[in-house]
Order: structure tokens, then C-alpha cells, then sequence
């Protein structure tokens, strides 16, 4: 309360919160009054001060407190009803582990019919490098050593985030009616939407046949299982025709659910727990955990959330998107897709422009 | 007002806006609740005061809200939460209001105006004479274009900083110091009100 000593402006006063209190509220903590009476000078500012303040009252809010939960409540429900529409379910039925959950969830597997033809082959494995020998066309190679997942584009728009040590194989262009890509390791694949030439994941002994969807495949070479979890879409497995002439069973999955193939046995066995480890780099957020249902947002929260789910950097201009909002549905197509989406929605002077992982988007603001 | 609290509120007023926001930030949902009872009353009343509309109003409070905690992973840090959510609501108003008239084609488009008006506290005047120079000073106040009431509410009602209310109204500081100190001169001036008198009546009262 040293300062007040130098008030030389009536704002000076009127910033004063303790000031406003005292003329509101008669609170006398700070011995207003003693310290006005004190200068002839200083009274006379107060005087006009403490008029401003009685000519400037606030109609004091008139909710009450359960007004206020009641807010807060409908609040809450917006927002579990967004999340629910929007986020990979997280399912802890099966929680409490103990021996008998185990079991419970073996009969469900029976009986839901997700064992498969149990076949005793046990060396009949296919392994990345017997896969990409198989296939003519010239394959670029991208591995990804680093500790973070890596993107890439492929030539019709679908993109993938490569996890660390993960290798991928794709033509450099998409000749011929189908798209065929080869996975050794864990990606998330989103694929850019064309019925007319359907996208195949070779991974391991599993083949997975989309036409424009979202998924993740995990398939090491060196692990038991392959595994498959959808996203959005719908996505057929099966195993590759290599090792199981005899076994053409194809499994169809939706959205949020998830296959394991056991390499060893052939056998599918649908993945109850999508509460699934994180991948490698734990600090990252993982992709399926992101919200891309953006209603009113800004524009710069929109591209913020992209860049955490690509591992990517975005440059934009800040200052004339700042004032941009967006409401937009981008769950279901892959990053170069999403982009289009944004800049289209911006207008038609915006554009964006990619190198590797870095994006810059060129604009003169929004409509 | 002098209810007693229930503990949880007398919790929260011991932290911080720093502290919820960076508990927020890390999921935590009672903080999220502590954040919405600390503001949700002055929000809607700063949004009253710029729509018509009370529900419409409740509802863009309310996603101001749904919208940090949805995307509370993309939070910066070093945010005053106050002027934070005054911004946000004050944003999405402009916006719906700007949405409404382009769809009604109907109205100037001009932003959102600040409709409030200030009364008097009448309570705490005893004499004729403060009672009169209050009112006209009021009156002065009221008529002030929206803009200028707008950055006085802030000011000194919120308690925002003149760099806040800038990047808030979307004009540099310099001239919302400018605009305050000009809008209070200009006042004093039509404010007839002779201040040695004042001085006198007010110096009686002490």
C-alpha cells in the first residue's frame, strides 16, 4: 500500500481494488481514511475517486449456487458426450484381474466365435524380407530409427506414422488396381479413400485389405502376435494366401475393435483390452487419443493438436489466423486430407505446402 | 452471502488460477470444477452485458469451459486465466452474434456491443448534493460509446491490465491508455460538478 503515496490520476485510485472496497464496502484494512485526511492535495482526488466509484456500480450477478452446479453439471455432460462420440473407449471391464476374469474372457472369446481354424503348422512364418523379394515393382524403404513415430505420405494421400525401429515399403507411385504397402514393426495407417483400388498392409503372415479408413498394425518380426486395431472404417483381415491355402477366412472389423494373430498357432482371437500399452516414446500423446472433432475452435488449437499427433511442425501466420475458428469433423481422413480440409474452410487464398515433417501454410487470413 | 461454505470451496479459494490451470492441464477434474465455480458468475455476467440473449449466453460460457477441458492437452502455459476466459467469451459471442446477422441479413455487421449500464450505488449516498453529482456523473458514463464502457468495465471492474484489455479488444495498449485516460478527462470536463464544494461536503462527512 506503499504506492498509493504517488496516485497522481483518479485511475490510479480506481485500479485500487482495496480503494473500491473501502468505498463499497466501508472496509477499512488500509486506513483510507486516516491516510486521506492526511494532505488537503490528496482529498480532493479521493473525493472525485470515490464519486466515480458510487456512479459505476455492477449489478451484482444473480445466480445462485445451485444454479451454478446446475451449470457445471451441463457442462460435464457436453463434455462426456464428446468424448464418448469421439475417443478410442478405454474398456476396464475386465479390471480387477484376477484368474477368474481370465477365464471369463477365454469363453467370451468362444463363444463369440472368434477362434479360429486351428491349424498345427508351426514353422510356416513369413517374414518382411521374404515379402518385399516377392513383389516386382521398384519398393522405396523407409525405416525409421529415431525414438519417435515418423510420418510418411504416400503418393494417393494416405499417411502413416511409422513407430520407432519399424520399417515400411511402398512404390513410389500406385500402379495397377490395388495399393499394396509392406510393414515390418507398428504403424497407424490412414488411408485416403478410393474403392476402386483397394489399400493392402502386408505385414508378417496378415494381410489387411481397406478401401479408405484408419488402423494401426503391429507386427514385428520378431513377436508372436500380429496385431490390428481400427480406428474408423471398416478393415478386413486375413492370413496371407502363402501360408494358408486351405484357410481363406477373412475377420471384418469395425471401429474400435481389434484382432491378435498368433503366429505360431494361426490363430485369430479378437483383442478384448484395447486399453493397450502406449507405444514407445511415452511422452507422446498417441494419435488414437487425440479429439479431431473441432467445434468453434481456433484454428491455431486445430493445427496444435495436428502436430501432436503427426510429430509434425506447422508454420503458419499467426497473427492473420487468430481470430479464425472452425468447426469440423477431421477423425477420419489422413494429414494431407486434413490439411485440405483446413485451408479450404479458411478460403480460398490459404494453402499449405509439405516438406518432410515440416508444413507451412500460406495465408492471408479467413473469410 | 454470509453462508457457510461447504469445504470444497473453502479449498479452492486457497489456490491459485496458476495452480487449477496447470492441475487442469493435467487432467485433474476437480480443478476443472473449482475454475467454473470461481468464474462462471462474473462470466455470464460479462457475457450478459454483451448479448441479449441470457441462454445463448449460458451456452457459450458453458463451451468456453467444455472446450479448455477437451482440449486441455494444447493449453499454454503461461496464460491469467481470468483474462483468458473473458476473452474466450467475449470471442465466441462476437462470433455467434456475427453468424446470427449474416443469417438473418438483417443488422449492421458490427461486432458485439457492451450494453451495460452502471447504477448507482445508492445505498451508500446519505446527501442531495452526492446524490445529484453521482447521477449526472453516471448519466456521462452511460452515454460513453460502447467501446470506451467496455474498456472502463474491464479495467476497473475485472481488473484487467491495459495490455490484456488490448489484445482483448484488439487494439494496441498505448491507445487503450490512451482511450481510458482521454474517456476520464473528457468526463471531468462536462462533469459540471464544482469540485471545492464537493471537497467541503465530503471533508464534513469525514
Amino acid at each position: 500500500m506503499q504506492q498509493r503515496n504517488h496516485y497522481k490520476k483518479i485511475e490510479d485510485f480506481l485500479a485500487d481494488e482495496s480503494f473500491q472496497k473501502w468505498v463499497r464496502e466501508g472496509k477499512e484494512r488500509e486506513h483510507w481514511e486516516e491516510w486521506t485526511v492526511e494532505n488537503p492535495q490528496r482529498a480532493k482526488l479521493v473525493a472525485e475517486a470515490r464519486l466515480w466509484v458510487l456512479a459505476t456500480r455492477v449489478p451484482e450477478p444473480t445466480l445462485s449456487s445451485s444454479e451454478v452446479a446446475a451449470a457445471l453439471q451441463a457442462s460435464r455432460d457436453k463434455i462426456k458426450s464428446i468424448e464418448k462420440e469421439t475417443t478410442v473407449p478405454s474398456i476396464p471391464l475386465w479390471r480387477r484381474a484376477g484368474w477368474r476374469s481370465i477365464a471369463a474372457v477365454l469363453v467370451l472369446g468362444l463363444a463369440l466365435g472368434w477362434l479360429f481354424k486351428r491349424q498345427t503348422l508351426t514353422q510356416n512364418t513369413l517374414t518382411y524380407t521374404e515379402l518385399i523379394n516377392q513383389d516386382s515393382q521398384g519398393l522405396i524403404e523407409q525405416a525409421n530409427n529415431t525414438h519417435k513415430p515418423q510420418l510418411i505420405t504416400l503418393s494417393d494421400g494416405s499417411s502413416v506414422l511409422l513407430q520407432p525401429k519399424s520399417k515400411l515399403s511402398y512404390p513410389k507411385s500406385f500402379e495397377g488396381d490395388e495399393r499394396k504397402v509392406y510393414l515390418s514393426g507398428e504403424g497407424f495407417f490412414e488411408i485416403s479413400k478410393n474403392p476402386k483400388k483397394p489399400f493392402f498392409v502386408f505385414a508378417n503372415e496378415i494381410v489387411t485389405k481397406v478401401i479408405g479408413t484408419s488402423f494401426r498394425v503391429k507386427a514385428y518380426t520378431d513377436q508372436p502376435n500380429v496385431e490390428i486395431v481400427v480406428r474408423t472404417g471398416k478393415v478386413n483381415v486375413s492370413s496371407n494366401q502363402a501360408i494358408s491355402q486351405l484357410n481363406n477366412e477373412t475377420v471384418q472389423l469395425l471401429p474400435n475393435q481389434g484382432v491378435r494373430f498368433a503366429r505360431k498357432t494361426l490363430i485369430f482371437e479378437k483383442i478384448t483390452d484395447l486399453t493397450r500399452e502406449k507405444p514407445d516414446a511415452q511422452s507422446v500423446t498417441a494419435i488414437e487419443q487425440l479429439s479431431f472433432e473441432f467445434s468453434d475452435v481456433p484454428v491455431a488449437q486445430i493445427l496444435k493438436t495436428i502436430e501432436q499427433a503427426y510429430l509434425v511442425e506447422i508454420d503458419y501466420p499467426q497473427e492473420k489466423l487468430k481470430d479464425c475458428y472452425l468447426t469440423t469433423s477431421l477423425s477420419d481422413q489422413p494429414l494431407p486430407e486434413k490439411l485440405k480440409i483446413i485451408c479450404e474452410s479458411l478460403g480460398n487464398t490459404t494453402r499449405y505446402e509439405m516438406n518432410g515433417n515440416r508444413i507451412t501454410i500460406l495465408s492471408e487470413g479467413c473469410n | 452471502m454470509n453462508k457457510i461454505q461447504p469445504v470444497f470451496e473453502v479449498v479452492n479459494s486457497s489456490l491459485t488460477d496458476e495452480t487449477l490451470w496447470q492441475r487442469l492441464k493435467a487432467g485433474d477434474e476437480l480443478a476443472f470444477s473449482a475454475l467454473f465455480e470461481r468464474y462462471y458468475r462474473s462470466l455470464i455476467n460479462y457475457g450478459n452485458s454483451l448479448s441479449s440473449y441470457p441462454e445463448r449466453v449460458q451456452d457459450c460460457v458453458q463451451d468456453v469451459f467444455v472446450n479448455l477441458w477437451l482440449y486441455r492437452n494444447t493449453l499454454s502455459d503461461n496464460v491469467v486465466v481470468k483474462a483468458y476466459l473473458l476473452s474466450s467469451v467475449r470471442k465466441r459471442i462476437a462470433r455467434l452474434h456475427e453468424r446470427d446477422t449474416i443469417f438473418r441479413q438483417t443488422a449492421p455487421l458490427d461486432a458485439v456491443q457492451f450494453s451495460l449500464d452502471f447504477s448507482i450505488e445508492d445505498q451508500l449516498i446519505a446527501d442531495e448534493e452526492t446524490s445529484a453529482q453521482v447521477s449526472q456523473l453516471n448519466r456521462l458514463i452511460n452515454a460513453l460509446p460502447p467501446r470506451q464502457k467496455e474498456a472502463l468495465y474491464l479495467r476497473y471492474h475485472q481488473g484487467l491490465t491495459i495490455e490484456q484489455i488490448g489484445e482483448m479488444l484488439d487494439i494496441n495498449h498505448q491507445s487503450v491508455s490512451n482511450l481510458l485516460h482521454r474517456c476520464i478527462q473528457h468526463l471531468r470536463k462536462e462533469w459540471k460538478g464544482d469540485l471545492t464544494l464537493l471537497f467541503m461536503l465530503f471533508s464534513r462527512i469525514l
